[in-house]
């Protein structure tokens, strides 16, 4: 036995009573990496700081392990106790590994339909797993949650949630709030009716679900929603702000991230984008689309909401984490949730009330004029307005937004937010969608491609008080991956051609670099083994959206392939093909061997 | 589907009626036996491989294959059922795989194209026979020959930056919408603004 090291630990491994209010305990132990984003406020801030700014360009592969698949990556390893868990893209196999030594404890291979692949509109990804009172919660590509035993891997409850035969797929990550599984739902681009369900942690039973449009008991909204503007208040607003019955087939689905309050006990997301994507086909708001959530987690009852882009028309889901953190803004303390909108806006917003109270851009946006505070809401820039069967051209930023799914962090030793985004501009045609059930339901021909400056994605520092990017570093493709700061002031993250990144989290200088097998989209963690090492831990393996022209059979010679993306990613090819193995970094084990760098530097660029 | 089908009679109904049941009479014994009880398209394989050595294999042609029209007609009805929300315009591939560069799978004969079309595949293709006519899907079959062509004319394919390699990509569908893609390209584009229209 390794374990006396952990104070925790026989809280972990001992008690069978620990419930979600533990949970949050235990993800404020360092050795430990409990949920996605490591806490529920959603910072991915690790305290560790054996690895820090001075000694990390020492950093070595201490060991690897191939998920046996060969599609994007997306999932962040957990650490709970002395064990890793991760899952792989469709199928979604589920293992356990020693996190020293990369042991293989157990696998667990759920029998996830083959045909699910065939209504995933943007690589067969998944997000990853929870964990709470000795159970891993995963979700599969056909709709199910699984509860395992986290000691074992057998199974104890499996539910099905929705239906592949409606376009409907799960890839977001679960979180376990107060003995609840929050689920998403996955399908905007296939006509589905967004939802988060919440299942009970130890029976797989379905307690409640929240619809993103539809009437109000749908979306349980009741006598304690209270929105932040006016243009929100209403009867049924799910329903009237759409043309007739137009709500049950469009979208505003959830496949990003849940936060959590326990302070406030309130549940924290964002819905997907309203379908078509050919606007001319949903006249009105649409709510609830592209609209931020604010939830009491033990019934579902709407707080509030905000919504980001009313009646959206360039497929801007707004389901990027919500970073849940305190700031002094204009002399009080506020309790405020950081939102990077695909819209390419800067959001800080009132997390007590929905109030928006700033929104800068942080990437080229012509696609909007500016956020009114007054009233919150966004101005689209009526001159590039597509209507039917029109090519707009320039249009930025792109439908994946200035920023996709990919996971912030945000340091409370430097108070900046580091962002993994892109820079891409597009041009866009509307077109007649027509509803087949089971198929897309999009509407529109797209060509993305690079952005101002013939860069794609950027990795970038922004200080949410003074309201502006403090660094900023240039990458040739989009960063699909998550970030992730540490106490040692060491910002990491990945890119799709390869290389995984150390970075100084206040000067934003590249202190080391390491060409990985594939491209990674993954989630870089960390975490203190029971050999009293800090290791650093991400998912390799290219793909997401944009990956898919190198994972999978994509022409890079046809630009409007994978709904656009394709031309801007149609060199990727070139520099990765699709792979799947988890990597784990750490500094020699004999301290003389940190002093001096061994890799070899980044190409330039 | 009903409103799948709905459209699709709107979309027939927009052809001619006499011009169409000719077309239904030649294209739509597909699945129809042989007075001797054959099915000639289930003769058709799959797979290379035939153990035993034996006879050829049946020639099916695609009965809409002499009409010009169906090539035009597949692109309408591949755009009407959603078919370029999986494999893309010109199908260029995503959430299904690409069809602009013959790398079929299940096989790329007339034959191939319609039974994957009927009968779906297991990857996520999902199986059209209980929905469509045959002569829609033969017209479905005729687009998508239309729109192949391989990378290059050798047994493999170079993918490299330097020398480029593709040298070329279509003339995006937001400019030109055609049943003959091919026959509008451009220099390959590396991720950068295409040419403007």
């Amino acid at each position: 036995m390794k374990l006396t090291r952990w104070s925790l630990l026989p809280l972990v491994l001992l008690s069978c009573s620990a419930r979600a209010e533990d949970l949050n305990k235990l993800s404020q132990d360092p050795a430990q990496w409990v949920m996605p984003a490591r806490d529920y406020s959603s910072t991915r801030f690790s305290p560790l700081d054996q690895i820090n700014a001075g000694n990390v360009a020492g950093l070595q592969m201490a060991w690897t392990f191939s998920l046996g698949e060969t599609r994007g990556q997306e999932a962040a390893p957990l650490v709970i106790g002395d064990t890793m868990y991760i899952v792989s893209s469709w199928p979604n196999k589920v293992f356990a590994l020693d996190p020293v030594t990369g042991e293989l404890k157990w696998t667990y291979i759920p029998h996830t339909d083959r045909a699910a692949q065939g209504v995933a509109c943007c690589d067969v990804v998944t997000r990853g797993l929870a964990y709470d009172d000795g159970k891993i919660f995963q979700v599969t590509l056909d709709n199910h949650v699984i509860a395992l035993d986290a000691a074992t891997g057998k199974e104890l409850w499996a539910t099905k949630t929705g239906d592949i035969n409606l376009g409907e797929t799960t890839t977001a990550a679960p979180l376990a709030v107060k003995g609840k599984v929050f689920v998403g739902i996955s399908g905007g681009e296939m006509g589905v009716r967004g939802r988060i369900t919440a299942l009970d942690e130890n029976t797989g039973k379905i307690a409640y679900v929240a619809y993103g449009a539809g009437p109000d008991q749908d979306v349980l909204i009741g006598s304690d929603f209270k929105p932040p503007y006016d243009w929100m208040k209403g009867k049924d607003l799910g329903v009237n702000s759409w043309p007739q019955g137009a709500w049950k087939i469009g979208g505003a689905t959830m496949w990003g991230w849940f936060s959590y309050d326990p302070d406030l006990n309130t549940l924290y997301y964002g819905t997907g984008n309203p379908g078509p994507w050919n606007a001319e086909q949903r006249p009105g708001d649409n709510l609830w689309s592209s609209t931020l959530f604010a939830r009491n987690p033990e019934n579902g009852q709407a707080k509030w909401a905000y919504q980001f882009n009313p009646h959206d028309v360039w497929d801007h889901d707004e389901i990027q984490r919500n970073v849940l953190v305190d700031l002094q803004i204009g002399g009080a303390n506020r309790k405020v949730l950081l939102h990077p909108g695909r819209n390419g806006y800067m959001y800080v917003i009132d997390r007590e009330t929905g109030k928006v109270l700033s929104a800068d851009t942080y990437d080229t946006v012509n696609a909007y004029k500016g956020v009114n505070l007054e009233t919150g809401r966004i101005e689209p820039n009526m001159d590039l307005n597509p209507s039917l069967n029109r090519t707009v051209q320039d249009v930025c930023p792109a439908p994946p937004g200035a920023k996709d799914w990919q996971p912030t962090a945000w340091s409370p030793r430097t108070k900046l937010l580091y962002v993994p985004h892109q820079h891409l501009c597009m041009n866009f045609k509307a077109s007649e969608a027509s509803y087949i059930a089971g198929t897309p339901y999009v509407g529109a021909t797209v060509d993305m491609f690079a952005g101002p400056g013939g860069y794609r994605g950027e990795f970038m520092a922004w200080d949410p008080v003074q309201r502006k990017k403090v660094w900023e570093i240039h990458e040739n493709f989009p960063v699909w991956s998550g970030a992730l700061v540490t106490g040692g002031d060491v910002a990491v993250y990945a890119t799709m051609d390869r290389w995984m990144k150390a970075v100084d989290a206040k000067s934003g200088k590249v202190l080391w670099s390491f060409h990985l097998g594939s491209g990674s989209i993954g989630q870089p963690v960390t975490y203190r083994g029971s050999d009293g090492r800090q290791y650093i831990a991400i998912a390799t393996g290219v793909g997401g959206w944009p990956g898919v022209v190198a994972n999978a059979a994509v022409d890079p010679r046809v630009r409007n392939g994978a709904l656009g993306f394709t031309g801007a990613m149609q060199d990727l090819p070139t520099y990765t093909q699709g792979g799947g193995e988890l990597v784990v970094f750490a500094l020699p084990k004999s301290s003389s061997a940190q002093a001096a760098p061994t890799q070899p530097q980044p190409e330039k660029r | 589907m009903k409103r799948g089908l709905l459209l699709l009679l709107v979309l027939l109904g927009a052809g001619g009626a006499l011009a169409q049941q000719a077309r239904r009479n030649a294209a739509e014994n597909a699945l129809t036996p042989t007075r001797a009880g054959a099915y000639p398209i289930l003769s058709v394989p799959v797979s290379h491989l035939r153990p035993g050595q034996p006879p050829p294999p049946p020639q099916v042609t695609n009965p809409a294959g002499d009409d010009p029209q169906a090539a035009q007609r597949g692109m309408r009805y591949f755009i009407s059922f959603n078919c370029v929300g999986c494999h893309a315009p010109n199908g260029g591939g995503g959430m299904g795989p690409s069809l602009s560069d013959v790398k079929s799978i299940y096989g790329a004969e007339p034959a191939n194209l319609f039974l994957s079309i009927y009968q779906g595949r297991p990857n996520g293709m999902p199986a059209w026979g209980g929905s469509l006519p045959e002569s829609v899907i033969w017209d479905l079959v005729a687009y998508v020959r239309s729109i192949g062509q391989k990378p290059d004319g050798n047994f493999g394919q170079t993918i490299s930056r330097t020398p480029a390699s593709p040298q070329k990509q279509q003339t995006p569908a937001e400019f030109v919408q055609t049943a003959n893609p091919w026959a509008f390209t451009e220099p390959f584009g590396n991720g950068k603004k295409p040419d403007a229209k």
